[in-house]
């Protein structure tokens, strides 16, 4: 018997309330999702602005009710668990989103930031828990003279290795990215998708990576999720999808720019 | 003769903790009828390059140059002059660039009002017209809006259209498509390319996405730590970059490795805009650094219309 997945999500509706009493229902953020994430493997989402990505994140982190359709978690049923239950299960979970400083207080330091999360669990601050923040922290590539640093001092990259080395914390199972490289350079952008590899080789993370650059997601995830206006329009293993799209849109993604047998070809020829 | 000619041009931003020198040493030759891409990292002195052009530098800011030149008048003198009339310019927000308590009649009415001698009913065709020229479907009633009720890709081909109600020849476009999704990016770089072949518009195409630059321009301009290190047709800049820089810029895009494999990032980061550089501004970076580069400016290479500044003789990639 197989293991069981650590997220399976089946039928999922979403739909934010109309403005007004009478307003017409509005068509659904997200029109029946289905998808099964592996464990230690990476779903990349992907599809432009107003697709239904972030909606889909916020659903599974249960910060949006659901219409219709079921979420397992690690086989558990996610969507019934209520307060407590709920809460230790969250912590299965980790998140990292696209603008670091954000995310992280500008007055603190790197080692109060990390302390933050374990400190809400309960755990007691001393010896041990240095000795933990300063493994998160060199885990994610950065050194230890970097724990007395404010985070308003950090660069973008070094700021999104330490929001990375917080939602690493408590060990969850399963990471999600929303556009975790968007705001960076792509020699930066680099240097995180490289951590992201060494930490789902190392600790057999999952992971759910969002984005609206498919040449950035095809290279990292196991299998890919397209959506457009709501729906999932292709779902597959990434090396198929990027080999032989089913939607013109896809093609469309995966074209732009430069290609891989012409790098250079302008889509409106020039009239001669 | 180019229509933007530049030499050696440098800003320093004077500040209470010391001058930053946003632009270094740029130069840049933009001919009539091209889309050329300025490409580069984060703080690398695109933005400022393009602000220098349009006479927008910060107060205070020292402008210097072997050649500042559009259309052979000197900008240094002539660029707030030639801003909104023959120079336009495009940025990353287009909701910003539009008034958003205005409708779109009104503000195509005030730019050709201000640019054109027009009578009002000719004023209203040519907004029709131009706004019919990037693409939006039904110009009519896309002047009866407000920003708000457009898209951003509407919105950004209404700033075109403004900037061509202008009369301007010349645009200076910062990061156009970056808000923008990747298939509506993809429809006004379209857009662009067209003008440019119709209107013999020309472009300066200012982004850090090496795709945007494969997609629209027809040759570009490698800027690093505020200098111009490689320059040439997009085909060579691209796929026989020159530059260490270069090389290592393409490599480190996802799609330059086989799935999942490892990807080549640049370890360490650009020389804080404040320092002094001695030698080649890559070298802490470089992994071919020879002892030379930490002390000599690298030599300008040349291949055909191909040019980058390095101490590794050509070839040697
Ligand atoms: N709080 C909200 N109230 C009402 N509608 C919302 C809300 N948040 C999102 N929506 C709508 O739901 C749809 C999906 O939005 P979502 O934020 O999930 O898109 P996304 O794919 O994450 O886009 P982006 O790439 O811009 O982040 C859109 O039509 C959006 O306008
Ligand atoms: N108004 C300003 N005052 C001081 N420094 C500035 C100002 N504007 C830009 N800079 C600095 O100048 C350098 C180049 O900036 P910019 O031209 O905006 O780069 P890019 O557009 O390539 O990202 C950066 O180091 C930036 O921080
Ligand atoms: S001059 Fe030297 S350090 Fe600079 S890019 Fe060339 S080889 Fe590298
Ligand atoms: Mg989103
Ligand atoms: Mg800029």
């Amino acid at each position: 018997m197989s293991e069981a997945p650590m997220l399976e999500v089946q039928d999922l509706v979403i739909r934010y309330r109309g403005r007004g009493l009478f307003a017409a229902r509005p068509k659904p953020a997200v029109n029946g999702a289905s998808f099964r994430l592996a464990k230690g493997e990476t779903l990349g989402i992907v599809g432009e602005s107003g697709s239904g990505k972030t909606s889909l994140l916020r659903a599974i982190l249960r910060l949006l009710p659901v219409e219709s359709g079921s979420v397992q978690l690690d086989g558990q049923d996610w969507l019934t668990l209520k307060r407590d239950a709920l809460r230790r299960a969250r912590q299965k979970l980790g998140v990292v989103s696209q603008n670091p400083f954000l995310s992280l207080s500008p007055r603190l330091t790197i080692a109060e930031i990390l302390a933050e999360p374990l400190l809400a669990q309960g755990q007691r601050s001393g010896p041990d828990m240095q000795k933990k923040i300063a493994g998160l922290l060199s885990d994610c590539g950065l050194p230890a003279d970097f724990l007395q640093r404010r985070a308003r001092e950090l660069s973008g990259g070094q700021a999104q290795r330490v929001a990375i080395a917080r939602a690493l914390a408590l060990e969850p199972g399963l990471m999600i990215f929303d556009e975790p490289t968007s705001a960076l350079d792509v020699s930066v952008q680099a240097q995180i998708l490289n951590l992201l590899a060494d930490l789902k080789e190392s600790r057999g993370l999952s992971m759910l990576f969002v984005t609206h650059n498919l040449k950035v997601v095809a290279h990292i995830s196991d299998s890919l999720l397209v959506m457009r206006r709501g729906d999932v329009i292709e779902y597959g293993r990434t090396e198929e999808i990027v080999r032989a799209p089913a939607q013109e849109y896809t093609r469309e993604l995966l074209s732009f720019g430069r290609g891989t047998e012409h790098p250079v070809i302008h889509k409106t020829a020039l009239p001669t | 003769m180019p229509l933007l000619n530049i030499r050696n041009l440098s800003v320093a931003i004077p500040t209470p903790d010391g001058d930053v020198h946003a632009v270094r040493s740029v130069s840049l030759e933009i001919e009539r009828g091209e889309i050329h891409g300025v490409i580069g990292e984060s703080g690398c002195g695109k933005t400022m390059t393009g602000m220098a052009a349009l006479g927008l530098v910060p107060k205070g800011a020292r402008i210097a140059a072997d050649r500042f030149h559009f259309d052979g008048e000197d900008l240094r003198e002539n660029a707030a002059r030639l801003r909104g009339r023959r120079i336009g310019m495009i940025s990353q927000d287009p909701a910003a660039a539009l008034n958003p308590v205005l409708s779109i009649a009104r503000q195509m009415d005030d730019v050709l009002r201000a640019h054109r001698d027009m009578p009002r009913q000719a004023r209203h065709s040519e907004a029709v017209e131009l706004l019919a020229a990037t693409g939006l479907p039904d110009p009519e009633r896309v002047l009866k809006s407000y920003a708000h009720q457009l898209s951003g890709g509407m919105q950004q081909r209404v700033v075109i259209a403004q900037a061509l109600a202008t009369g301007a020849d010349f645009l200076i476009a910062d990061e156009p498509t970056t808000a923008l999704d990747v298939s509506v990016g993809a429809q006004v770089l379209a857009l662009l390319r067209k003008l440019v072949a119709e209107r013999g518009l020309t472009v300066l195409m200012i982004t850090h996405d090496m795709d945007v630059i494969a997609e629209a321009c027809d040759r570009a301009t490698v800027l690093y730590a505020g200098l111009s290190v490689e320059t040439g047709p997009v085909h060579d800049v691209l796929q026989r970059p020159g530059h260490p820089y270069a090389r290592a810029l393409l490599a480190a895009l996802p799609d330059a490795a086989p799935h999942g494999a490892k990807l080549e990032a640049i370890e360490g980061s650009i020389p804080p805009p404040r320092s002094q550089i001695d030698g080649c501004a890559f070298a802490p970076r470089c992994p071919q650094a020879m002892p030379v580069c930490a002390l000599q400016a690298p030599p300008e290479r040349t291949l055909a219309a191909h040019r980058w500044l390095c101490h590794l003789p050509e070839g040697s990639a």
